[in-house]
């Protein structure tokens, strides 16, 4: 099994406009979600994001948030084990939220080293 | 839904003859998938999409037409049949004569292609009843269902449409989702199947050996669908944990299998002995505590442990080699003493005490051998107060050495708990609270509930229960909650 993360955007304007308890809802279907994952021996861990944040770059600019179009913000990344990337990516567009087109995610492999 | 179930409910709401619905039926959860892939193997030209359209068509064709003319001697051969007439026609309309000319020579009837008829009486005998519950073509369809490159859930869904043979509207009931939701992941399946030619150049199911522990997975989730305690009707349920059984069997009978088979094979049966134990009279949850030992079914647990010592190997030295050599083993003492000798002190028992993990030996122990261990401790336990929660909780600390899985930690802690360590019971509790995943999860709110009502802290468990009855929209979740609630007391 190789090692992948899922990126997940979002339209963080959409995001931020729920309310706690729609926000904890749909943790709730995620948490479901993993647990499928976890039962199939594919999950790894997720963490959500907060939309604000820092920037730094050259010079050390330190700029705020949001970094991309807000459509398609960052708003959190799951590690999964699968397969391959084709399965991978399988796996994401089994998301509820991917599913009902209130998500995308970024499906990349993470670069292993050594042998193992 | 697609046009067979409209067209089989419609004549089952109409009366019509009833023998007819019950043989097609029969014939559609024991052939669809084989029709399929045969037609498409046939005549690779055709597509999925339209050799699926093709044998649905003819499934419903079969109904009117046997309730007119009686049904035939062979009523599988008779499909068929007409399936491939059918395929012959729609590939001469589409002007592709010579794919059929191709095919017909090419096929084991040798019969001209210009004659139909010839090709069909040649198939009529190719094709009869299989007395095996699970067939090799199925076999065949079950390793190519295994492809890598698809997710867990979709290759549950095509496993379960096209070698278990169910419905849209069933598989979409018995995962608990929607039929548009399956639709969308069978649109995607098909594109898969069709691209790589999934059920076409797959070679039987010995060549596909390696594709085992998908195959495993795949039998395991389908039983744990069928295995939730809440979703919709029962009978489906246990039908989808029959389901996974015979599969699973059918890899065990035909030299498939391997080790971790009989041990998925043992994990599948200790649970199945427990199915109806887990509700009471009105159907609501209960508690393992709660839960009447006596409607365990003895003769499953029995054939449980007969798999699970052959998924152990005797003769391969594990787990006998950690019995022999009892200083080696791990640190739960307690654990070991007694009954060495019979299977139980011998066989998983040495399990618990510490599997050598560098040896050759340990090569196949899987995480079923673990679970159907964990399993196992539960049916031999011959009351609540005799459960070896220390040895269970070993057990589940070697399920973890895979990989970090927060359900299993949470178990786990549970097993910590009742085997006298709660301190740590609780700060993995409260760990995994802190993760998103958990946090909202119903299973932890409710353990953490009642955990700490059983410590004598009434306040924090009703804020737990309070918090769990908001994340379950399941109402037998909801009332085993409110249940609990209630013994609370002001």
């Amino acid at each position: 099994m190789e090692k992948f993360l899922l990126l997940i955007r979002e339209d963080a304007e959409q995001r931020g406009k729920l309310t706690q308890e729609e926000f904890d809802q749909c943790i709730q279907i995620m948490s479901g979600w993993v647990e499928s994952l976890a039962q199939a021996g594919n999950f790894i861990s997720c963490e959500p994001l907060q939309h604000r944040g820092r920037m730094v770059g050259k010079d050390n600019i330190v700029s705020d948030g949001p970094f991309i179009e807000a459509k398609e913000a960052i708003s959190g990344y799951f590690l999964i084990h699968a397969e391959n990337l084709e399965q991978a990516a399988s796996i994401a567009q089994t998301c509820p939220f991917v599913l009902a087109g209130r998500m995308s995610m970024e499906v990349r492999p993470v670069i292993i080293f050594g042998n193992e | 839904m697609n046009k067979t179930d409209h067209m089989i409910e419609a004549s089952v709401g109409s009366g019509t003859n009833r023998t007819v619905e019950l043989t097609v039926e029969r014939l559609y959860r024991t052939h669809y998938g084989k029709m399929v892939a045969n037609i498409l193997n046939r005549y690779p030209d055709l597509g999925l999409e339209t050799a699926e359209d093709l044998v649905q068509d003819v499934f419903a064709v079969s109904l009117t037409e046997w309730a007119r003319g009686g049904i035939p001697n062979n009523p599988p051969g008779w499909i068929y049949v007409v399936i491939r007439n059918r395929a012959i026609n729609r590939l001469k309309a589409d002007k592709k004569m010579w794919v059929v000319a191709d095919a017909g020579q090419a096929g084991p009837g040798g019969a001209a292609a210009g004659s139909p008829m010839g090709e069909a009486t040649s198939s009529m005998e190719e094709v009869t009843l299989q007395e095996q519950v699970v067939d090799d073509e199925q076999l065949r369809l079950l390793f190519a269902c295994a492809h890598p490159d698809l997710s867990p859930k979709v290759q549950v869904v095509i496993t379960l449409k096209y070698v278990n043979n169910l419905k849209v509207e069933a598989i979409a009931r018995a995962l608990g989702m929607t039929v548009d939701g399956i639709d969308k992941l069978l649109v995607r399946a098909r594109k898969k199947i069709r691209e790589e030619k999934i059920f076409l150049v797959e070679p039987n199911a010995a060549g596909l050996v390696h594709r085992l522990p998908i195959v495993h997975k795949i039998i395991y989730l389908i039983y744990n669908e069928g295995y939730k305690p809440a979703l919709g009707e029962a009978v489906l349920h246990e039908e989808l944990c029959g389901e996974a059984l015979l599969l699973n069997k059918a890899l065990l009978d035909n030299g498939l299998g391997d080790r971790a088979t009989a041990a998925l094979h043992a994990l599948m049966l200790f649970n199945a002995a427990r199915f109806g134990a887990r509700f009471g009279p009105a159907g609501e949850l209960l508690d393992l505590e709660d839960q009447n030992r006596e409607l365990w079914s003895k003769p499953l647990i029995m054939m449980g442990c007969d798999f699970l010592r052959r998924a152990g190997g005797m003769d391969v030295g594990w787990p006998v080699a950690s019995l022999r050599r009892p200083q080696e083993g791990m640190t739960g003492s307690g654990i070991v003493a007694g009954n060495v000798g019979s299977f139980k002190g011998g066989g998983v028992r040495g399990l618990g005490r510490g599997v050598p993990r560098d040896a050759a030996v340990t090569d196949d122990v899987t995480t079923y051998h673990y679970e159907a261990a964990i399993a196992w401790v539960h049916c031999t336990a011959k009351s609540w107060p005799m459960i070896e929660w220390r040895l269970i909780s070993k057990l589940y600390e070697r399920l973890l050495e895979w990989g970090p899985n927060p359900f299993v930690q949470l178990s786990y802690a549970i097993a910590l708990f009742y085997a006298g360590e709660r301190t740590t019971a609780f700060s993995i509790l409260h760990r995994l609270l802190q993760t998103p995943v958990m946090n909202q999860y119903y299973l932890l709110n409710a353990t953490l509930g009642k955990l700490y009502l059983l410590e004598g802290y009434p306040d924090q468990s009703r804020e737990f229960f309070t918090r769990a009855l908001g994340q379950t929209t399941l109402v037998s979740e909801q009332e085993f909650i409110r249940r609990k609630m209630e013994s609370i007391g002001d």
